[in-house]
């Protein structure tokens, strides 16, 4: 009974929009730059997460522990908080309303989670047996252990940073100035508008992205799992 | 040509772990490193491997600097207590991503020689404790090492198993002609691997030679019974369980490094060990750790 509960409160939330499903997409500048970004945040997450992760996990550094307290310390602070700071920053060196000033300020807001998910994976993992691929060459160290063995992680960093550029709207507000659109901005004026069809079009990109993507990403492991399994045989 | 390690010293916070390390190891000895935990004995590996760093001092391998030559620019490899295999891959993959050619021909000579033939498809999982010691030592060969870290690998085995894989390691070690450097507070089996030892002392070495000679110089090291080739199989020496006024009492029999031993009590009522079975070479030299009242 608990299980159909939960299932109807996943569900209830979908059921209008199937019934509505848009005929036709238009795509325009905000699907565009939201899709750029989210491959682009996206990307940066993965390579910097990971590879702060690795870093905070073998150095021997004396700052280690302030550079970890520092990039954690956006997750303790309230995100609005911060990101007014950056915006004060930005402003001076004349980033607001700009593409790489959005850039900036979705990688702020996500690249904190990254780095932690990879660092808990790589612990889970083991300092043991990470350092036996220290052996290897930092090419095939990559290629054929740490993303084939971290691919759950890389998949959960991704996805994760999608939903944040997905659902962000004050940020990209506060930094674009209004002069960057992306989906979530789209569909507020939609929905403050009233216009039913754009807002169904949009909420239909929010949700078609992120499931495309989590299919690309296991597809694309795949091949690369395939590929690295058969250059071993 | 050999593994040279220079005044090397390492601290953890507030704790000196490694105080001045000076050590020469020639080219084809396998040299044991025994201590108790805390000693510094396997610090001074990771040290030489580059998985850690030193404050002090020099390593220099075949008459180069290794201060600030990543992992595997060094040629050396490392196996630990845990076999530390790569999960996603099969126990075959695991070997042929080591081979300098990525080669599945290589890799199965080598799980050959660690006597896992036809395991090369085989999921890590399915394998035992011992054999995926054994492949992952057939790893650290099949990256073509001149220098061979050997961790306490032998930690986790049961005895059996331990013994077994002791000789097989000593026995490959020699005959390709490598260097290896074998932590263990395990005395006699530094006895029964290598070829000189160095006992570590609160990151001191406080004494350095052949097992012989430090059983005998060191009463830390232990009392033990050397046993050698002279020594001949039992099968004609008067064993019995009665003592008569010539005759040896078979007290206990057990096994060591795959051999049967048996401890003996003369009609004087001293203790003797000797071999029980012909598989004991002549030749070779073995140790026993002494007790009270024999073996």
């Amino acid at each position: 009974m608990s299980r159909l509960l939960v299932a109807c409160f996943v569900v209830f939330p979908f059921i209008g929009l199937f019934l509505t499903f848009p005929t036709s997409l238009t795509w325009d500048e905000s699907i565009l730059n939201t899709v750029a970004y989210v491959i682009v945040v996206g990307f940066v997450n993965v390579w910097l997460g990971m590879g702060t992760a690795w870093w905070l996990l073998f150095t021997e550094s004396r700052w280690k522990s302030w550079v970890e307290w520092l990039t954690f310390l956006p997750l303790f602070i309230p995100v609005l908080a911060s990101m007014f700071g950056m915006y004060i920053v930005l402003a001076q060196i004349g980033f607001i309303g700009t593409y790489t000033g959005v850039g900036l300020v979705l990688l702020v807001t996500t690249l904190p989670y990254s780095i932690r998910l990879a660092y808990n994976a790589m612990y889970v993992i083991g300092r043991p047996l990470l350092e036996q691929t220290l052996t290897l060459t930092p090419l095939t160290r990559i290629v054929f252990v740490l993303f084939p063995l971290m691919r759950e992680s890389v998949r959960t960093i991704v996805l994760f940073s999608t939903v944040i550029v997905l659902s962000q709207f004050v940020l990209v507000q506060l930094i674009g100035a209004g002069l960057v659109p992306t989906v979530t901005t789209r569909l507020y004026q939609a929905y403050a508008g009233n216009d039913v069809s754009l807002a169904l079009q949009h909420t239909w990109v929010l949700v078609s992205l992120p499931v495309l993507l989590y299919m690309g990403l296991d597809a694309l492991f795949s091949i690369w799992i395939r590929l690295v399994k058969g250059r071993l045989q | 040509m050999s593994l040279v390690l220079s005044g090397i010293r390492k601290r953890f916070k507030d704790r000196d772990v490694l105080r001045g390390i000076d050590l020469i190891i020639p080219n084809g000895e396998i040299h044991g490193l025994v201590g108790v935990s805390g000693s510094g004995k396997s610090t001074l590996l990771r040290i030489i491997a580059g998985l850690e760093t030193h404050d002090g001092g020099t390593v220099t391998w075949e008459d180069m600097p290794l201060d600030g030559v990543p992992p595997h620019l060094r040629r050396i490899t490392m196996l630990s207590q845990s076999p530390l295999l790569f999960p996603h891959l099969t126990v075959g993959e695991n070997v042929t991503l080591a081979t300098p050619n990525r080669s599945r021909e290589e890799a199965e000579a080598w799980l050959a020689r660690v006597k896992l033939p036809g395991r090369y498809d085989a999921e890590i999982h399915e394998l035992s404790g011992g054999e995926q010691q054994r492949a992952s030592f057939a790893r650290a060969l099949a990256a073509a090492p001149r220098l061979i870290l050997l961790d306490e690998p032998f930690t986790n085995l049961d005895p059996g198993l331990k013994s077994e894989l002791q000789r097989l390691i000593r026995d490959l070690v020699r005959e390709l002609e490598l260097t290896a450097l074998l932590v263990t507070h395990d005395r006699e089996e530094a006895m029964l691997v290598a070829d000189r030892v160095t006992l570590l002392e609160t990151g001191y070495v406080r004494a350095t030679g052949t097992p012989g000679r430090l059983s005998e110089t060191e009463p830390t090291f232990g009392d033990f019974v050397e046993l050698s080739g002279t020594f001949y199989p039992t099968t004609d020496i008067d064993v019995s369980t009665e003592p008569t006024s010539d005759s040896l009492v078979l007290v206990r029999p057990f096994s060591r490094f795959g051999h049967h031993f048996g401890e003996y009590r003369r009609p004087t009522g001293e203790y003797v060990i000797l071999p029980r079975s012909e598989s004991f070479k002549v030749g070779e030299t073995y140790y026993l750790r002494q007790k009270q009242g024999g073996i």
